[in-house]
């Protein structure tokens, strides 16, 4: 057996590959576990309690629900691109402008007039409206940028809003075919599903590992060394 | 001890390395925890001590935090490992002589380290201030003897298996060394900006995940069987432990930089990661509170059982919090506010110190072959350590629930500072009660050293320990 790496005995490349739970391995390992002594220590080869195992499969459904990527997703800019042009309409020109009102006034009654004209509209963006609601002020400030980038026909998706400022976004999707990248941040983000990967990856090479242990209904005797 | 730097291997006793370590890391867990009281009364009574450019909390904080961690909490680590492997190789150590020398090293460098950054010579980075000739000597002169001496003891081994414990220490201080070259490789490489932050983040997540946390469980993998009698509950859980910190502990470095500009993907990854923590943390926990099956009452009657399963069960809320306050949706709230900061001294002066003082403990009294002077003085500075990190801990958190509040409802700064004022004394208190039961232990320790009882040759400390 290689001295620091047992793990390659079964990876010989001049035999087959064999189990490393096989019968002659368990027993080996059981006469280890009950004849030495590891400085007056003793192991005893329990499983996890069920109520532990319910509690880490909690932790994984927890992990995923929680950090699912919607919640955490930023707002782009094609969420506000309506805003920007509701802003323009006459209805909303003309609360913007009415002298009997304060200023403070008039911009939460016109944000109002815009959340409510979008209320009912069948779009796509509804959720993360919510999530993410702005103030008139924000609106301005982001303003000019969203009709420029709507003169220029570029995907407003691509565009993240970072407080109330526009910026291209940070996530790096799929290679596309102008040899750009995609920006838009999908529902399911490559980050999150190689998190999932990850997990599962985690849980086969931890039942390999343990495998090789023998099974939980064999109770070393700690008499014998000890 | 530093009669033993020239001795031949063979005449020097088994143990001096550890015991130089121990003695030193109370000394620098003294420093520290001084430092940290100073510091902490500069944030309760802003007027105190103001004329000394030196001793601005600018300069202070961080030699606070780097004696912590490296004098007390790494040197604590080597004090405990340098005895309990070859304990569970049931061999000598490797080399005592590179011990003691190791512990020399370790002794100067911090000396050096600490000494640059008072004077303001740091690389401004959090958790690896010290400028970068100071990491490559940690690295080289203080670190990698130290790994050479534990792997090679765990080589040596006249034991054909390894115990868990000894997977931790192996891994961890191997692991260390490549944190500290790659992690302080924005200072070596001139590296700014996005990538800097990352390496810098990078660096202090996997200096608490790769060694104090996973080091700390190691310690109460020993003492707690070894203590109770008690055969450890699951060697099989004990797998899915380690393994499931290095797969889960390692990666999520992002989470620290929630706000920044990192890609999003590798922030989400991060996240889940973040949360998965609770993996190795579940099954370290039980597995430890299961061995204790039967022995409950030793966790009253016992001082190193008491500080072990205190520290254990510290690790509940730590990792608790450590899984979720890192989701987006909480560390929009709590980054960047006292319940970090909270957080921090639960890892190490909650978990990690209870398990440690056990072990330095225990092991200086096995080394010594001497019985603790006093076990009221240990018992005071048990409760001294509870009371004072749990002042510190709850105060500490309520002041960050009170900045993230300020913070989200943009509240006035100074208004924020106000409202904190009370949990600033708060927690100068508690850091000082903490400081105070350190000189009680150093006393304690010298005194078991003068005048402690010797141990018969097969007695182990705590079968001993109420025997008057």
């Amino acid at each position: 057996m290689s001295k620091f790496l047992p793990l390659l005995d079964g990876l010989k490349l001049n035999k087959p590959l064999h189990s490393l739970s096989n019968e002659r391995k368990i027993k080996e390992a059981q006469h280890i576990w009950e004849h030495e002594s590891l400085g007056g220590i003793a192991e005893n080869n329990n499983p996890l309690p069920r109520p532990v195992v319910g509690l880490l499969i909690l932790t994984f459904l927890t992990a995923i629900a929680w950090t699912f990527p919607l919640f955490g997703q930023r707002p782009n800019a094609a969420i506000f691109s309506d805003y920007v042009t509701l802003m323009h309409s006459s209805p909303v020109q003309q609360v913007l402008q009415d002298p009997t009102l304060t200023t403070t006034a008039r911009d939460k009654k016109a944000m109002a007039m815009i959340v409510d004209a979008l209320k009912d509209s069948d779009s796509p963006f509804e959720f993360q409206r919510i999530q993410h609601p702005i103030s008139m002020n924000d609106l301005r400030i982001m303003e000019p940028k969203i009709v420029e980038l709507q003169n220029q026909h570029v995907d407003l998706s691509e565009y993240s809003i970072i407080g109330n400022e526009v910026a291209l976004a940070n996530f790096e999707g799929n290679w596309k075919e102008d040899g750009t990248r995609s920006r838009v941040q999908p529902w399911w983000d490559k980050g999150y599903m190689t998190s999932v990967y990850y997990f599962f990856g985690f849980c086969f090479a931890v039942i390999i590992t343990v495998k090789r242990l023998p099974p939980i209904t064999w109770k070393p005797d700690h008499t014998i060394a000890h | 001890m530093l009669k033993y730097l020239f001795a031949k291997e063979k005449d020097i006793p088994g143990g001096s390395a550890s015991i130089f370590f121990g003695f030193s890391c109370i000394m620098w867990f003294i420093i520290g925890t001084g430092l940290g009281s100073f510091n902490a009364a500069k944030l309760a009574f802003p007027d105190f001590f103001t004329h000394y450019y030196a001793l601005q909390f600018g300069h202070m904080r961080q030699v606070h935090v780097h004696t912590v961690i490296f004098g007390w909490i790494v040197g604590a680590f080597a004090a405990s490992a340098l005895y309990i492997v070859p304990a569970l190789g049931n061999t000598k150590l490797w080399s005592e002589k590179l011990g003691v020398w190791n512990a020399l090293l370790w002794n100067l460098g911090l000396m050096l380290g600490l000494s640059t950054l008072w004077f303001g010579m740091t690389s401004g980075r959090e958790y690896s201030d010290f400028m970068w000739p100071i990491d490559i000597y940690i690295a080289l002169f203080m670190v990698l003897p130290l790994f050479v001496n534990i792997f090679m003891s765990i080589v040596n081994r006249r034991t054909q298996g390894i115990y868990t414990t000894n997977w931790f220490f192996a891994g961890s201080f191997f692991m260390l060394i490549i944190v500290f070259l790659i992690g302080n490789m924005p200072e070596f490489l001139h590296l700014t900006g996005l990538n800097e932050a990352y390496m810098t983040w990078w660096f202090a997540h996997n200096v608490l995940g790769l060694l104090i946390t996973p080091v700390a469980a190691a310690i109460t993998y020993y003492i707690v069987p070894k203590v109770t009698g008690n055969p450890l509950y699951s060697h099989r859980v004990g797998h899915l432990h380690f393994w499931s910190i290095v797969v889960f502990y390692s990666t999520p470095a992002a989470h620290h930089l929630m706000s920044s500009p990192l890609p999003e993907w590798l922030k989400s990854f991060a996240s889940v990661e973040g949360v998965l923590i609770l993996v190795p943390a579940v099954a370290y926990v039980c597995n430890i509170l299961l061995t204790m099956q039967g022995r409950w009452s030793m966790f009253v009657e016992n001082l190193e059982i008491k500080y072990t399963i205190t520290g254990v069960l510290l690790a509940i809320p730590l990792n608790m919090q450590g899984g979720f306050q890192q989701t987006r949706a909480i560390n929009w709230y709590v980054h960047g506010t006292g319940w970090i900061v909270a957080h921090a001294h639960l890892a190490l002066l909650g978990f990690s110190t209870f398990a440690e003082a056990a072990a330095v403990y225990y092991g200086m009294q096995t080394m010594l072959r001497r019985k603790l002077y006093s076990l009221s003085l240990g018992n005071f500075h048990f409760w001294m350590l509870l009371i004072g990190f749990s002042l510190y801990w709850v105060s500490m958190t309520i002041a960050g629930l009170i900045q993230g509040a300020g913070k989200i409802y943009e509240v006035p700064y100074l208004d924020i500072v106000i409202a904190e004022h009370p949990y600033m004394i708060v927690r100068w208190l508690g850091g000082t009660m903490v400081f105070l039961g350190n000189i009680v232990w150093l006393y304690n320790m010298y005194m078991t050293v003068k005048h402690g009882e010797k141990l018969e040759h097969g007695v182990l400390p705590h079968e001993v320990a109420y025997v008057r």
